[in-house]
This record gives C-alpha cells, structure tokens and sequence, in this order.
C-alpha cells in the first residue's frame, strides 16, 4: 500500500509537468502574443512595444520560456502577470478564495440536499413524491448551465429581493460582520443554487439507485427477520451501504466543480478564478493561465487519487498487480 | 429704531438664507458607476488601457486640460502660459495653490519629474511617449523657477497644447524607484491605496480586484466652484467591475448602480421606466469611436517564404478602388443602425466623428445602399456576373475571400459582420466569416499580413494628429499597406505631407483645410470603408446636478462638480 | 459457451423490460420524432435557413387566419409592416387590406406563402430569418454531432479502457495517466485551445468535422475509464479465466468476450454521454467557436438569446433552448432507463 502511495505521487508530479507543457504549448501554438493589442492603439509606436517584449523576455525558445518558470515554481515565485502587472499569486489568492466560496457552497447544497432526496426517493419509490423528483432531477441535469443562469437572473430582475450578480453590495465595506455575511450569503444565492442543481440532481439519482440496489441486498432481509426496527435496518446498515460508493465521487466533484464554474461565474459576474482564467487565456497572459491551470491540475488529480484509493478500499476484488 | 433694527435683520437673513442653502445642501453622498474590468495598473505613464486611464483620470491632472463643451484647450495645473512669437518656446505658469494628497506642495519639481525621468526615460514603456517626440525629438524642458516650466519644441507642433493634458506625477514619492530602475512595477495594482498620491480631486481609498474600486475625497483639493466653494463635493466614487453588459444593465435597472452608458437597443427597455426607476437617458451625441472594414492592400512577400502575403489574383481586386467604391455602395448602413441600435447611430463616411467638432468635415463623397449602382461599377470595371449571379473577375476568377472580425462575443459585431457578408453576396461575392481571437486578429495586421478582409474599429478624438500612426504611409498601424518606406500611390503620399505640415501649422483655420482634404481624399480613395456610428448614450439617476455629459467627456466629464440634489 | 448463451437471453430481457418502461420509451420516440424532423427539414420548413428579409427583423409569430369574416375559408395571413414607436421600440402593424394565402406542397415544401408576405410560425430574428425552420435545420447539426463525437470517443474509449483494465500493470497506469492528462486540463479550455487551432479558412463542413473531434477528445478520456472499470472487474470472472485456461489468446479474450459484455452496459452509457456532447456543442456555439453562422445549430441559435434586450423584446428566439432542453432530456432519461434494465444482469 506504502509502495503504491509513492509511486502515485512520482507520476502525480510528472503529470503535472506534462500538463503544464501542454497548456504552456497550447497558448503558444496559438499565433500572437500578449502585447499585440497594444499595437492597434494609434499613440503608440513600433520601437515602445518592442521594448516591453525585450523587457518580459517573450522573445526567448519556448523551452527556455517554460524550463525558467518551472525552476521559478520552487522559489515560490510562480509568475508574473503580464495582464495585471503583478505577481502571479497576488491575483490568483483572492480569486481562488472567491471561487473556493462559491464551490464549497455548492458543494454542500449538492451533498446537503441531494443524498436526503435520494434517500426520500428511494423509500418512497414509485410514489408521486418519487416521480417527481424524478422528472425535477432530469430537468435540471439537462438544461445548459449558462442558459438556466441567465434566465434565473432575468427572473429575479423581474421579481426583485436578490441581487444581481457579482459578490458584494457597494456598501459592503460600512457594513459589520454579520451584514457581511449576510450579504455574501445572498449574493451567494443565484451562482451556487444554478451551479449546484445538476450535480445536485445527478447525486439524487445515484443514491436513490444505490439505496435500492443495497435494499434488494440478503443481509438487509435477514436484518429485518431478525427484527431489527425499521429505522435501524435503513440508517444504519443500508444508508452507510449505499453511500460508500458516493465517496468516491466527491474527489472528482470539488475538482470538477472548480473548472465548471467558469461559465457561470462569468455570467453573474463572480470575481473568481474561472473568469479570471478567461481573461487570462484570451489575453495570452501566459504565466497566469498557467498558474491556475496548474491549480486546477493539482486539486483534480487529488481528486482522482483519493477516489482510486478509496476504490481500492471499497472493491476488494480490484487488483493493482499485474495479473499471473 | 426698533423697525430699523427688524429691516436690517430681515436683509441680513435675505441675502445670507441662499448661502446657508448652498453650503448645506450640496456636500456628501456617492456615486456608483461601473467599469468592464479591472484596471491593469494604476501608474499611468505605462497603462495602456482605457479600464486603466479612466480611473487614473480621477486624481492626477495635467497642465492643460479640455472643456467637454466647447472642446477648447483650458488650463488646469497651469494657469496661464505664453509662447514666444516662433512658436517654438512655450513658458507656463503653474497655480500655487496645489498639494498633492499628502500634503507635500505641487512644483515645477514634478512637471520635469514626469516628463524628463518617466516619459523620456528610455528604460521605461512609456505610452506617451511617441505623441510627445516630434519627428524623432523629444521637446526640451527647463524649470524657470518653482512656479514656471518652459518647453522647447523643436518645430512648431499645432497638437502641443492639447498633448500637455499629459497627467504629471508626484516626484517626491517616486523618484526613488526611478533611480532602483523599478519604476515600471511601481503603482500596480496591489499598491497600497494610501501610498498612491495625486493632485486630482478624488484618491483611491480602496480596492478589491474583480469587484469593486473606491474613491474618496481629497481634502487637500486645489479647485473651487464658481461661489468658492471647497470641491469635491461627493464623498466617495465607487466603480463596480462588472464584465458583462447584461449585468450592468440588471444592476442598473435594480438600484445598484447609478449610471450606465447603453446602446441605441437598450433604449426601448429603460426608456419607459425613467419615471419609476428615478433616472434619466442622456443623449450626448455621435460616438468617437470608428467602425469600418478594410483590404488588405499589401504588395509584400512573406521574408521567410517570399510568398507574397496576400494572393495575387485577390490584389488586384483589393487595390483596385472601383472595386472597394462597389463594395461601399453595397453595404446597407441604414439597415445597420436600425437592427443594430434600433435607431440611434449615423452612417459613417468620414474618418472624424460629428462630435470632433471643427474637424470634423461633413463634405465628404457618400456611398449610398444601392446594389445596382455596385453592379454597375463593377461591370465597368470589367467584371462579370455568372448565370448563377456569382462574381468573376475580369481573368475569370470567381470573386471569393475572408472577412476577419475579432471573436470578442458581443452579438452587434457578429451582426454586422453577417450583414455585410450577406449584403455582399447580393452583389456576387462570396465571402467566408472568420472570427479570430482578438490578439491574433492584431497580429495579422501587424505582422503576419495574412488576411483579405477585415472589419475592426479604433479609437479616436477631437485632435487628428495623434491618429498619425494610422494615416502616414509609413505607420505602423497604416492597416491596408503598413510600413511603406515611401508612399506608394499619390493620394498617399499627399496624406503624409497634410500630416507634416498640419501639425506644424497653427492657425486654425488652415489646419482645417488641410484635414478636409485629407479627410476629403480618404473617401475618394476609400482605403478603409467606414459603417456607422453609434450614438452615445447615458443613464443617470436624477438625484445627481451639475452633469455635463458629452460624447468626448462621457458621463462626468467633471466629477469634482457633480452633488446630490436634496 | 454456455455463459454466452444464457447471456443473450439476458440481454433480449433488459430490453424487454426497458419497452416496458412507458416514459423512457416516450422519450424514445420523441428523439424519432426530433430526428425525423431534422431529416426532413428540407421538406417541413417553409423557409431555407439562411433566408432573411430585413423589412421583418424580430418580427413576432404570425397569426394564421381560418375565418374570413366569420366564414371558414382556405388559411392565410395579413400583411405586417415594421415601424419603430416614439421610444425606438419595434412594433408591426397588421395590414388587413392585404392577405396572403397559405400554399400546401409548393416548390417541395409542406406549406409556403407567396412573396413578398412571409410567414413566421415561431417568429424571426435579427434578420428576419424564420426561426421554425432554423430550428429544424439546426437540428441536424446539434443532433447529428453528438452522436459522431459519442462514437469516435467510443472506438477510442473501447481500445484504451480495453487493454489498461485487461493487461493491469505498467500499462494500465500508463494509460490511465494519460487518460488523466486529458481529463484534467480543464473542458472549457481545452475546447478553446484545440478549437484556436484549426485553421481559418476551413469551410462549414471542415468547422463540422473539426467540432466532432473536439468533443469526441474532451470526453473519450472518462469513457475509458469507465471501461477499464468494468474490465477490471470483469476479467476475474469465471468465464475469462476458463479461456484463458483453454489457451485463448489475450486479444481473443478482450475483443471477443470482455468487451462485448461491455457494449450492452456501454449503451446506456453512450446516451448519456450524447446528451453532454449536445449540451458541450451547445456552449462552444453560444461563445461563438462551434459551428458558425449562417450555418445554424442550436447553440448558437441561442447566441443571440444570451442578452436580457432581444428576450424581452423578442422572448421567441429562446426556443433553441426548449429543444436542446428536450432532446438532452430525452437522451438522459432512456439512457438511464436502458442503464436500469441492464443493472441487474451486470450485478450479478
């Protein structure tokens, strides 16, 4: 077990270099650099945008361009924006922060409100109750993210009592901490409940099916003819059968939640890492892309370790040594 | 006496009641607009970006400045100035009566600060620098004595006054990261607010990034309304950071923000709710902004592979002007301005805008929508039509090429681009829609060369001198044939000499007849064909006075003015 | 051998009980339904996709008239005319002086109306193009391309999950690293970049073929997964390692009876990852990268639906959305229905 955490932590590190490459050959395969747009404002002149290429060494063999950056990385030194002209980190921290929010909300909504749905349905099932949450959670995992959330925000315009986008009132800083909250909580409304309601949806559906398959199951007959109460017989012994398989899904969900939010932050004005990243791409601010790439790389392949050892745990009969 | 005593009473309260008034009613309150991104720095000797300069303009100023108004030179920083009778040595006489925000008096200490160490530095990326080098020399700048700065040009330069609108910065605080050569990185925008100082009438107090920037009042603010009063009036300026146009109208219509700039499409929308929603649309006149397509006119072959950049069999329909005066014919700008702006824009025809002012000239050619008349050129110039109406060349080539367009996302791009693609297919041309990343689109005109058609749109303002780079031959930003070592066509060459000669020409008047021709040529020869102009449009809250918006101010040309009504 | 025949029962089971599941076999037949439309879209829509008329921009559905003056008469529709009211707001005038009737099967079309009326069932847009047919036009591109991508991302999915979950070992941890790779740049900005690199000039059916391969290289990656999966699981059944007993080669084993075994389970899976491949369509054509116009798909008919103006002002243009809603619904729920009947025989 020992040997196989090391070993997956030697190719964790050298999927991230080659992830970064990629991304990093990626934005270079694109034709242009950064500073092209400089060049359509009439005032300025050939020999002053030739100096800022000089000056952030754009003008090196890629190899070099990216061999300099990884070094850098283990300085703690991950960058500098060309785009906001400032370190990398300086720009990355409060967004990552911004959207970690906006995540983790999501996060528990999905998990808070999902599982408990699931459940309902499952010992419900082929009730009304069932049904329509049936019909509610294909619905909400096949509208377009991007296009509920927009016409939530036209609703809400229409209806009023919540704002309309990005994370704070113009006033937030007067306010005192509990308003604070408050008002984040609000705001948080709209992105996370359109963010969280496919996922939301999906999970219901899954731990509806788990809880079905594990009721189905020898031994929760044999609890019952023992006579077991019922409540122990669901929340005991089926509920922590059937959830184990979930487990496995929150290593993706977070990671996944992290670069999927990228539309619908920018479509309600979110301050947070995914419409920076779009920003940052379209700008060709290559250290920033790369940055938060590498970010997004790290907590998905987390994501997809912990699920694999979780796996292994779970499943028995998956073996990791090659077959005799 | 007792009834004396009651009269004079009765006048003092009189004349002082307006007083009480005025001082009371007008101070406190704030205001909140919104920006499209973050700004990118706040050192405005190397911000490139209008997110950047907009904000900078609120506390630094420049000698002169220009009335939204009347667009007339006026002072600022300077309170007069004279030049000597060559026009080549201009003396002015800075106000005394200015601090910078930390106390520390303005001098002329500063002026040559900014212009001799930032702007001439030849370590620092300076923006402005190339407006203020006149044929390849930078002007001379001496201080005469605390309070006045002379500057020598080494031509007569007609732009000169309105180019020292150049905001100066504080030497006290900066010349120390000049000296450690850390200037560019200086101001960014993870400075501490307190530590960025400036003459201007609001200072930055705080900033989140991607959410919100805000001003306050300088206590230490040199001007004063016209009853003496203590300007600034507002107590905070803030600016939310609201990417996305629908969202800012949202947040307008919901109370959050107090001003917005809409298109002529938003108008049927918040134009029924001015009552309710405490607002009112202002209408401030044709935009600056130019908006056209243009062929690549290039002759050139690529250094590497000594392809010629563009096909040749296409050249000699770009460079061929009843060919480009066919395709402004064609273009339907009325339909334009109806379903893009429902209404509210101009067809385009001259390279300056309506609201330039006194350069603007009106007497220019006119393509007007007519397809017969396209057809009709063209056939004259020895093109035919094929029985299924597609366009061949004189050789037979069947017309076909690409139209780039920048891929930015907002729908009115795509739309014209769409209907110019489909108005030229009405007269046989095929064209192929190419939306590209707008750094690469920036890179084909600039370096690449490799593109047939394009339609874009730059910048532009009241003094056409400083759009030289576009219109000199040998410009780099002279889109359709960059960078010519001499001019390759007559009109051409004749553009440059109106630029060489109108910058140094300073009666007014003959400046204006230079710029006619010139903009009397551009649309003879249509190197670039221009579409339409929007109007500008303003939303603010009726609680606000003193507004003046204009076209070339935008909505608080001069914030310092603007209180709250109670 | 007699594993495989008790299997093909099994299989000719799960389907049996998936008929009788009643809403997932609606949903069936509402895909046939959309893609028969589509198929016959030439016929059907009165209107080419590319047909526009400025004279009717936004112009709101038109009424089809059945009574003359109270008498029941053959269909038609009144003349409209656009003006703009004192606030810059469109707004269409009825002409009841002018009518035109309805044409049935003229010029290959169902239904038509003679020019210069037009005939707008569920409105038009900018450009006064008829959003009815559009729609169906669209959906031979929004429905076609998730099915080709689905399959590409299959073939390449099959091959890859295939020989990791069977051969285990280096070569399993290999190839799901690389699978990693390709899971962990982030969708969305892969689909950029990759879409950044093809070619300008490349015409509609280059842009088509070009969006295939895109979506099919976002997704393969997590479809192999789920292979190796369930090869992983499967290659210690007892079926497997009586062939591997008899001497059968390993290609034989994998090709001939691991993999099949996975098809059935594979299917429910595969229309689930249609209904993603719609909806990812659908996002690059909205930001303008997928397919472009006048080609219309029903992403980026929904381009022009993403602004709070022309929604209120025009609410008819957001019906791409409904379709895309219904078809991605349709797709999830027999995906899921074919998941459920085949459940029970994978369990086991």
């Amino acid at each position: 077990m020992i040997k196989h955490i090391i070993q997956r932590i030697l190719s964790t590190i050298l999927l991230l270099l080659a992830v970064s490459f990629f991304t990093f050959w990626l934005i270079h395969a694109t034709p242009g650099n950064f500073f092209d747009s400089l060049r359509l404002n009439p005032q300025i002149s050939q020999s002053t945008v030739e100096h800022y290429e000089k000056l952030y060494h754009l003008n090196d063999p890629l190899l070099w361009q990216y061999f300099h950056w990884v070094i850098n990385i283990f300085h703690g030194e991950w960058g500098y924006s060309l785009y906001y002209n400032v370190p990398v980190t300086h720009v990355l921290g409060s967004r990552l922060f911004n959207t970690f929010v906006l995540s983790f909300t999501s996060l528990i909504l999905t998990w808070g409100i999902g599982i408990p749905l699931g459940i309902w349905a499952a010992l419900r099932r082929n009730h009304w109750i069932d049904r329509m949450l049936s019909v509610f959670s294909f619905a909400a995992f096949s509208t377009p993210g991007f296009f509920l959330a927009v016409l939530v925000l036209y609703a809400a315009s229409r209806w009023g009592g919540l704002p309309l986008g990005g994370m704070h009132s113009p006033n937030y800083d007067d306010m005192n901490l509990l308003d604070k909250i408050k008002d984040t909580l609000l705001h948080l409304v709209i992105p996370a409940g359109v963010l969280s309601l496919s996922s939301m949806a999906s999970l219901q559906r899954i731990m509806r099916g788990n809880m079905l398959g594990v009721l189905r199951q020898q031994y929760i007959l044999a609890a019952r003819a023992k006579g077991l109460p019922e409540g122990i017989v669901i929340y005991r012994h089926a509920l922590r059968n059937a959830f184990n398989p979930l487990v496995t899904l929150l290593g993706y969900e977070f990671a996944a939640l992290l670069s999927g939010a990228a539309l619908i932050e920018i479509v309600c004005s979110w301050p947070g890492l995914g419409s920076l990243l779009l920003t940052a791409v379209r700008a060709k601010d290559v250290y920033l892309v790369m940055s938060s790439t590498l970010m997004g790389g790290v907590l998905l392949i987390m994501g997809n370790v912990l699920a694999d050892i979780l796996l292994t745990w779970v499943d028995p009969r998956i073996r990791y040594e090659k077959r005799r | 006496m007792l009834r004396n005593k009651v009269l004079l009473t009765f006048l003092c309260v009189c004349l002082a009641a307006p007083g009480i008034d005025a001082a009371a009613s007008r101070y406190g309150g704030n205001l909140v607009e919104t920006v499209a991104s973050d700004p990118k720095t706040f050192n405005d000797i190397v911000a490139t970006d209008v997110n950047s300069t907009a904000v900078t303009s609120l506390f630094l100023e420049g000698l002169t400045t220009a009335d939204p108004v009347t667009l007339k030179v006026i002072p600022d920083l300077a309170r007069s100035w004279e030049a000597s009778s060559d026009g080549l040595r201009w003396t002015f006489h800075l106000r005394k009566d200015v601090k910078w925000s930390d106390g520390v008096g303005f001098t002329a200490d500063d002026v040559l600060f900014t212009f001799n160490d930032l702007i001439y530095n030849p370590d620092i990326p300076s923006s402005s620098k190339d407006v203020l080098t006149i044929e390849g020399k930078p002007l001379k700048v001496e201080k005469i004595d605390n309070f006045t700065v002379r500057f020598t040009l080494p031509v007569k330069f007609a732009p000169f006054l309105r180019a020292m609108a150049q905001t100066i910065l504080p030497r006290h605080c900066l010349w120390q990261t000049v000296q450690q050569k850390r200037f560019t990185f200086s101001w960014g925008i993870d400075t501490p607010p307190a530590q960025i100082i400036g003459t201007g009438p609001f200072l930055l107090s705080e900033y989140h990034p991607g959410e919100r920037l805000v001003f306050k009042r300088n206590p230490h603010y040199w001007k004063r309304s016209s009853q003496g009063e203590a300007l600034p009036y507002l107590d905070h300026i803030i600016f939310m950071i609201i990417p996305d146009a629908q969202a800012q109208l949202l947040k307008f219509i919901d109370g959050e923000l107090d001003a917005i700039a809409l298109s002529g499409r938003d108008y049927p929308l918040l134009k029924p709710l001015e009552r309710s929603k405490d607002f009112h649309i202002y209408e401030a006149g044709a935009d600056y902004d130019s908006n056209f397509v243009t062929f690549n006119q290039n002759p050139g072959l690529h250094p590497k592979t000594s392809r010629p950049f563009v096909d040749p069999v296409k050249l000699s329909w770009f460079t061929n002007v009843q060919f480009r005066r066919a395709v402004a014919h064609a273009i339907d700008k009325k339909r334009l301005i109806e379903i893009l702006n429902n209404g509210f824009g101009l067809p385009q025809n001259s390279a300056m805008s309506p609201s330039s002012g006194s350069f603007y000239d009106p007497q220019v050619t006119v393509y007007d929508y007519d397809l017969g008349k396209a057809r009709g050129i063209l056939k004259q110039a020895g093109f035919k039509y094929r029985p299924d109406g597609m366009l061949e060349d004189p050789q037979g080539h069947p017309v076909e090429f690409n139209l780039y367009t920048s891929d930015a996302g907002t729908a009115s791009r795509e739309q014209t681009a769409a209907i110019i693609r489909s108005d030229l297919e009405a007269i046989g041309m095929k064209v192929n829609l190419v939306p590209v990343e707008f750094n690469t689109l920036v890179n084909k005109l600039t370096s690449s060369f490799d593109w047939d058609m394009v339609m874009i749109g730059l910048t532009g303002g009241v003094e056409p001198h400083f759009g030289q780079n576009v219109w000199r031959s040998s410009g780099g930003l002279h889109l359709w044939d960059p960078n010519q070592l001499k001019p390759v066509s007559p009109w051409e060459k004749r553009i440059d000499e109106i630029y060489d000669q109108a910058a140094q020409e300073l009666d007014d008047s003959k400046r204006k007849e230079l710029y006619d021709e010139w903009q009397r040529i551009t649309a003879d020869e249509l190197p670039v064909i221009y579409t339409v102009l929007g109007m500008d449009l303003f939303a603010v809250r009726n609680k606000f006075g003193n507004l003046k918006p204009s076209a070339n101010g935008g909505a608080f040309p001069r914030p310092e003015e603007i209180y709250i009504k109670k | 051998m007699k594993n495989v025949v008790k299997h093909q029962s099994r299989i000719q089971l799960a389907f049996a009980s998936f008929r009788r599941n009643r809403v997932a076999m609606l949903c069936f037949w509402a895909l046939m339904v959309l893609y028969g439309m589509a198929i016959f879209a030439g016929f059907i829509c009165p209107y080419s996709y590319q047909d526009e008329n400025r004279d009717f921009s936004y112009c709101p559905p038109t009424k089809i008239e059945f009574y003359d003056q109270g008498h029941l008469s053959q269909p038609f529709i009144y003349k409209r005319s656009l003006t703009f009211n004192d606030i810059h707001r469109r707004v269409y005038v009825t002409d009841h002086a002018v009518r035109y009737p309805l044409r049935f099967f003229n010029n290959g079309r169902l239904f038509t109306v003679e020019a210069p009326g037009r005939l707008y069932i569920w409105g038009a847009d900018a450009r006064g193009r008829d959003i009815f047919s559009r729609i169906w036009y669209g959906a031979r591109i929004s429905l076609s391309i998730g099915i080709l991508g689905v399959l590409i991302s299959f073939i390449l999915g099959l091959l890859i999950g295939g020989i990791a979950g069977y051969y285990g070992g280096w070569v399993d941890s290999v190839l799901m690293r690389l699978c990693e790779m390709f899971m962990m740049v982030p969708g969305f900005y892969l689909m950029l970049a990759l879409r950044a690199a093809v070619p300008e000039n490349f015409n509609s059916v280059q842009v088509y073929a070009s969006v295939v391969i895109i979506l099919a290289l976002i997704g393969w990656a997590s479809l192999a997964r789920i292979i190796r999966g369930m090869t992983l699981s499967l290659r210690e059944r007892d079926f497997v390692l009586a062939a591997k007993s008899l001497g059968v080669p390993d290609i034989v084993i994998i090709f001939k009876h691991i993999l099949p075994q996975t098809i059935s389970f594979s299917m429910a899976t595969l229309m689930l990852t249609v209904s993603s491949y719609i909806l990812a369509e659908a996002g690059l054509s909205v930001v303008g990268l997928g397919i472009q116009d006048p080609i219309p798909s029903w992403g980026n008919l929904l381009s022009d639906a993403m602004e709070i103006v022309p929604v209120i002002f025009a609410p008819w243009i957001l019906l791409p959305g409904l379709f895309i809603f219904i078809a991605v619904m349709c797709f999830n729920v027999t995906g899921d229905a074919l998941r459920d009947a085949f459940d029970p025989m994978f369990k086991e």
